[in-house]
């Protein structure tokens, strides 16, 4: 009662005071602020997003490109000691060793171009091999063949290098006897020690592979386990403790898996497993996945987790209702509304396996592969390892490389990231 | 307690019956020594005030509770003098027999086709598409849906307006040949014309299956049921005649509660 009558006896609340009003200004104030620092953020990460892509494509662009010299050669003048009829059986390389078909190039091109630097590169000469076994009939014939520029000669038609070497270079393409054009090998040619011939698709095939063998163990291993932890586990002290490890795993550092992974599939599995199975190679794609599976497993369980909660308890009820059993409720009801969220869950973790590096180094995938690997078993490279390796180099071709391997990972990334978005999409149920 | 149980609970005659039944979540007892019987032919309406332990009861009674991890049910519980709580009784089955109908309507967000249609797939109730078709039809005209979606049976059940959403519930109920549909309060979340609609549906089963409904609204007790039971603080305080409960309760509180001093 008492508290009742003070209330009353206050004065009324004058809006208009001095004092209110300046409570409001400043009110707005803070709004203003606060505005103005979220635009700001948003602004300062646009700009690093942009300055990251100009300068990838800017040097990256370059690495899709390649300068080519042509050479002429008058085989039959050559006279080259091969044996015609080899050249169509798979003997043929045989065949062309006798020819030293390296000297012969290298002479042509040194009679072409007598400068300090050579004019086409260190395996330039097998071009014109590949040519002769792709149409033995040139070896009756005069051909000119279009054969990799050493890097030096790539560079300096850009002006950069020795001026004796630009002036060299830019006499030769006054004669038409130089071009730069897309370097196809870069896509469909494996590492190489010559940066004129090194292409990506032997990383690019390891990392396809690695990441199947990921999404066979991961997806099916991490959607299971969240079902059984969502729809079936009793909560009690081990699903907590179980809960906490998950959450820890998703947040170990990837390197620690890549340790991990060593240590179980190749030294344990060395030691005891392979009197059940085969022994597992080392640098392959077989075991990278294996080790990214376990690290990409957590991030599906939390993300499957949280899709399964997210599905109304109203459903289960429904279904339950009319005499489902728990696993016709799960299959028939709850995964399909929870797929969407799984399936981002899972391409987001497949798109950071996708970008890893560090475990994979550990088991051994950063071999120089220069074939690409024909199976899951056969010595890989993954894109982001061939990347570190190309950042490694000296050459400035290889420098271009690596930021055009980049774009190709980028490329990559962004497409799952793309999927990601339809595929949720596609699948979202609308109430 | 269950001094007002209109007929001596024995196994025979009653589709349903219970006796002392104790349910608890953890350590809490929610419902405390329920006896009833539950009879074909007839509406029988749980009222109460909230918290009372009606809905809790009505879960037992198709095993629902079997999903709260927590929950405990003790005593007995029969369906044509089977023990629905004995290992022997397939919980799948039992609840294919006794149906349910929920608070808020609850349609799987599939076709309207689908919603009725998924009961008798699990339980392989239809032979070909064409009984499939016959089944489905036959629940929607017996829910009274019929009319209003026959031109539209692959539109999604969610698109429907709520009174609807509900009786497609009911249609996906009665699809599986229920003996007895349990209803927890089936009208809280729907206008009154809805609601109406849903009430008149209930008159309409009433001859084929033994009706629970739940409500805490007792007008619609007095307009739909035939038996009522006056739940309050986990125990049955009375239950009998419909009309009797509303013109002479025995009880004081059933007499508090339904002349609104609490609730």
């Amino acid at each position: 009662m008492n508290k009742r009558l003070a209330s009353s006896d206050r004065a009324p609340t004058d809006w208009k005071a001095e004092a209110m009003q300046k409570r409001i200004r400043r009110r707005y104030a803070a709004e203003r602020r606060f505005k103005l620092m979220g635009l700001a953020a948003v602004v300062l990460s646009a700009a690093f997003l942009a300055f990251l892509l100009a300068t990838m494509a800017a040097n990256g662009a370059r690495g899709f490109m390649r300068t080519e010299v042509a050479l002429e050669f008058d085989f039959p003048a050559l006279a080259l000691p091969v044996d015609r009829a080899q050249l169509s059986t798979p003997g043929a390389d045989l065949a062309l060793a006798g020819a030293e078909l390296e000297n012969v190039v290298k002479g042509a091109a040194s009679a072409a171009y007598p400068g300090p630097v050579p004019l086409i590169s260190d395996n330039g000469w097998l071009t014109v091999r590949d040519a002769i076994k792709a149409d033995p009939g040139i070896l009756g014939r005069k051909e000119r063949i279009w054969i990799p520029a050493s890097p030096e000669i790539q560079l300096a038609l850009r002006g950069e290098g020795d001026p004796a070497v630009v002036t060299g270079a830019s006499k030769l393409e006054g004669l038409g006897a130089i071009r730069t054009g897309f370097n196809r090998d870069f896509l469909t040619a494996s590492n190489s020690t010559d940066p004129m011939v090194a292409g990506i698709w032997g990383a690019l095939k390891g990392s396809l592979l690695t990441m199947a063998i990921t999404f066979l163990i991961a997806f099916p291993v991490g959607v299971l386990s969240a079902i059984y932890l969502e729809e079936y586990a009793t909560r009690n002290r081990w699903t907590d403790l179980i809960e906490v490890s998950i959450n820890n795993l998703a947040a170990v550092p990837s390197i620690i898996f890549g340790l991990l992974g060593l240590a179980v599939f190749l030294g344990t599995w060395e030691m005891f497993g392979h009197q059940f199975g085969p022994l597992l190679p080392r640098s392959a794609a077989v075991v990278g996945g294996l080790t990214l599976a376990l690290m990409i497993m957590p991030v599906i369980v939390i993300a499957s987790r949280n899709a399964i909660k997210a599905v109304p308890p109203s459903i289960r009820d429904a279904a339950l209702g009319i005499g489902a059993s728990r696993v016709q409720v799960v299959f028939h009801h709850v995964l399909p509304l929870a797929m969407p969220g799984i399936l981002t869950g899972t391409i987001i973790g497949m798109a950071r396996a996708l970008g890893e590096t560090a475990p994979l180094l550990l088991i051994g995938m950063r071999a120089f592969v220069v074939q690409p690997p024909q199976g899951f078993t056969d010595p890989a490279t993954v894109l982001p390892v061939q990347i570190f390796l190309w950042s490694d180099e000296v050459s400035r071709v290889f420098v271009e490389k690596t930021s055009a391997a980049i774009i190709v990972l980028l490329v990559f990334l962004l497409a799952m990231n793309g999927l990601a978005i339809y595929l949720r999409n596609r699948f979202e149920t609308r109430w | 307690m269950t001094e007002t149980a209109p007929a001596p609970a024995n196994d025979t005659g009653h589709k349903m019956s219970a006796k002392n039944v104790n349910v608890f979540y953890g350590s809490t007892q929610a419902i405390r020594d329920v006896s009833i019987d539950i009879d074909m032919d007839h509406v029988t309406a749980f009222i109460g005030p909230s918290g009372c332990g009606k809905s809790t009861f009505l879960r037992t009674l198709n095993r629902m509770n079997d999903t709260v991890a927590s929950a405990r049910v003790e005593g007995d519980i029969r369906l044509d003098g089977e023990d629905i709580y004995s290992p022997s009784m397939d919980v799948v089955q039992l609840r294919a027999r006794v149906g349910m109908v929920f608070q808020k309507p609850n349609p799987f967000p599939k076709s309207i086709y689908e919603n009725v249609a998924y009961g008798p797939r699990i339980h392989g109730l239809a032979a070909s598409k064409a009984d499939m078709d016959g089944i489905v039809e036959r629940s929607l005209k017996r829910a009274g849906l019929w009319e209003e979606v026959k031109d539209r049976l692959s539109d999604s059940g969610t698109a429907l307006s709520g009174g609807q959403q509900q009786r497609l519930c009911i249609a996906r109920a009665i699809a599986v040949d229920p003996e007895v549909i349990l209803m927890d309060e089936p009208c809280s979340a729907l206008d009154p014309i809805a609601t109406a609609k849903i009430e008149e549906l209930i008159h309409e089963l009433r001859g084929r299956y033994a009706i629970v409904i739940v409500t805490h609204n007792m007008q619609q007790a007095a307009r739909v049921s035939q038996r009522t039971a006056f739940f309050h603080l986990g125990t049955l305080v009375e239950y009998g005649v419909t009309d009797d409960i509303f013109t002479n309760p025995r009880q004081e509180r059933t007499k508090d509660y339904i002349t609104g001093r609490y609730g």
